[in-house]
């Protein structure tokens, strides 16, 4: 019999994306269970029998945060299924709308998800007055950066205008100008997230765990590369089933997922700061140094304050194309073509892959969709169990708190990871 | 927080009244099991006003592509190898198991009818949402129409508006993200799409893709 008095139940996990519970045992070797109750929405089993151009409009609704993610992934695939390829520009469009995706995402998890635990409040609403300035900064904040996304894609979530082969429509340069600016404005503020965050007070935890990410040679990898690991892994997307699996546990309608012959991993921002730090943007590398911040960096915890540097480094970044670049309309007809491809990309949580095959008519025969919280699925479980067996000495609320920051902090998304 | 209390939410707070009363419910989302449909049934009981939001919760969306497979259980193992625990039922809209006060349609939801809903309630007033379809704000845009002009099989005659006529203002047909308009004429579209030389396996595709479980769309499919 398991004594109920050793037991944990957190029934649901609020403040994370998705419906899910966690279950501890309080024994010298806990036990932990991540129990994704998320009802499956079946996506790859609906997917097969629909044109390959309505994918990307599909997939974008297996997220509302991530919407760029799911649909630049599933459109790059269905780009190397059918053999397109896209112009120079087009790539820098969608870098653009991934970018400043990424950076609105991790705004919501920092401030609204993330920050109210270390505060000791529930929620964002119970942290006002106090944290005034804070909130208005992620409105101003998360407006710019979906006006950006949003100007590209015709609205920021659920965009319309990003198609295999391209877009089809641009913006006005005018309009291109006006976010610049706005984007220029914005860079002082995302100073001030760094700092917001660095002032967490964060449990001294470590845990040793395989960083994943995508890495290329110049820049900051996210939406191309190959796939690359801190123990050693460095293999092209293209050889993605060779070296991961996922298998079905009976707790979860997510599925787990692990490198083959290995175990657990970790993805998302803190995996693509350790592994990629060198390429990021020489001022943000400057702010990283000013707050104390240096990898290799095993506390999970810490995956807050990596993603706010990714909030100020995306900036940065995004200003240096917009000032570089001027944009035209251009061709984007494709020639249906069958074949297979999988891609992945960068989504604000980590990893993200896409594969599918596409018929003579350009009809999905098949569908497969992996997605960050399941590449992160067994290290949250795993990290759970460390943090939990060196802290049974504390009281079960404290326990029960540092367990629930946990899992938050790697900004899972339980409706992206059954799908 | 003044005007508006956020009493139960958990995706923005830990904590809360789970078990209510609430003055409005605001639900997003479809049914795809029973236990869904229960806590559906409860919070109604619960509540003052509900309302869907959102085009799963309106009109089943995306999620209800699924009802469109003939064999339900091939359709689950393509995703699971093991579908032994699951329970998951037909994709229902909202209104198909409770009553509801109105919808917020679009997929995202219409800021616009959002706002014009909270302020309705906080005034004591019927709420006014916009009740026509995409092509009558083509036309407030002065947007040539896809469908006449370039042949684009395009989905506004038969959608309801709120999104700005946002795809035909960016060079594509619509695809009725915001869900069936009221006494649409799904049939005559359908018609107008096979002149256009669409396949009935398109033309499937098109009134399925955001509002399977719905009889407007139904009228298109046949």
């Amino acid at each position: 019999m398991v004594d109920v008095n050793k037991r944990i139940d957190v029934d649901y996990m609020a403040r994370t994306e998705g419906e899910a519970a966690i279950r501890i045992e309080l024994e010298d070797q806990p036990a932990i269970v991540l129990k994704i109750f998320e009802p499956p929405r079946f996506f790859e089993g609906f997917l097969a029998g629909r044109r390959f151009d309505e994918v990307g409009d599909i997939v974008s609704r297996i997220c509302g945060i991530c919407p760029v993610s799911h649909m630049s992934t599933a459109i790059l695939a269905i780009e190397k299924a059918m053999q397109i390829r896209v112009s120079e520009q087009t790539g820098i469009l969608r870098n653009l709308m991934c970018s400043s995706q990424i950076a609105a995402s991790h705004l919501i998890h920092l401030y609204m998800l993330a920050m109210p635990d270390y505060y000791g409040k529930n929620s964002i609403t119970e942290l006002l007055p106090d944290f005034q300035k804070q909130t208005d900064r992620l409105i101003k904040m998360k407006e710019i950066l979906n006006g950006l996304t949003g100007l590209i894609g015709g609205r920021a979530l659920h965009p319309v205008t990003f198609l295999p082969g391209g877009f089809t429509k641009i913006p006005e340069q005018k309009d291109f100008d006006k976010i610049l600016k706005q984007f220029k404005e914005i860079q002082k503020d995302a100073k001030e997230v760094v700092l917001d965050i660095s002032r967490f007070k964060v449990p001294d935890f470590y845990f040793k765990t395989e960083y994943v990410c995508l890495d290329k040679k110049d820049g900051y990898a996210i939406d191309e590369g190959r796939i690359i690991s801190d123990d050693g892994l460095n293999i092209s997307v293209d050889d993605y089933y060779d070296h991961f699996e996922e298998s079905e546990v009976d707790y979860a309608f997510a599925k787990r997922s692990r490198i083959k012959g290995r175990n657990y991993f970790m993805v998302g921002a803190l995996a693509r700061i350790n592994l990629k730090y060198d390429k990021l943007q020489t001022e943000t590398k400057k702010m990283a140094k000013e707050i104390g911040f240096a990898v290799p960096n095993y506390n999970p915890y810490l995956n807050n304050l990596a993603q706010s540097l990714e909030v100020f480094d995306l900036i940065q970044h995004c200003i240096k194309i917009l000032e570089t670049n001027k944009f035209k309309h251009e061709d984007y007809s494709v020639k249906i073509k069958e074949g297979d491809g999988g891609a992945m990309t960068e989504a604000p949580r980590g990893l993200l892959y896409h594969w599918y095959k596409i018929d003579s008519k350009g009809i999905v025969a098949k569908a497969n969709i992996i997605t960050p919280t399941s590449h992160n699925f067994l290290n949250i479980e795993e990290s759970l169990k460390k943090m939990v067996k060196e802290n049974l000495n504390k009281p079960r609320n404290d326990i029960r708190l540092m367990a629930e920051m946990l899992v938050r902090a790697y900004d899972p998304c339980f409706s992206c990871s059954v799908h | 927080m003044g005007a508006v209390d956020i009493t139960y939410c958990q995706m923005l707070q830990s904590g809360g009244i789970e078990e209510g009363p609430f003055d409005v419910a605001l639900i997003e989302g479809a049914i795809t099991e029973e236990w869904q449909a229960e806590q559906l049934k409860k919070v109604r009981s619960v509540s003052k006003f509900l309302v869907p939001i959102g085009s799963c919760a309106v009109c089943g969306g995306i999620p209800a592509i699924k009802n469109t497979s003939k064999k339900a259980k091939e359709m689950e193992q393509k995703v699971y190898k093991d579908i032994s625990n699951l329970t998951s039922l037909e994709t229902r809209p909202i209104d198909q198991i409770v009553k509801v006060d109105g919808y917020v349609k679009g997929c995202p939801m219409g800021e616009r009818d959002l706002t014009e809903l909270v302020i309705s309630l906080l005034l004591n007033k019927q709420p006014d949402f916009l009740e026509y379809c995409v092509c009558v704000e083509c036309k407030l845009k002065n947007n040539i129409c896809v469908l006449v002009a370039y042949n684009e099989p395009c989905m506004g005659p038969v959608t309801n508006a709120g999104c700005n006529a946002l795809c035909p203002s960016n060079n594509r047909a619509c695809y009725s993200c915001w869900g069936p308009i009221r006494d649409s004429n799904a049939k005559a579209l359908a018609n107008q799409f096979t002149k256009m030389k669409l396949s009935s396996d398109d033309i499937f595709r098109k009134f399925t893709e955001f509002g399977q479980p719905t009889k407007e769309f139904e009228a298109g499919v046949k």
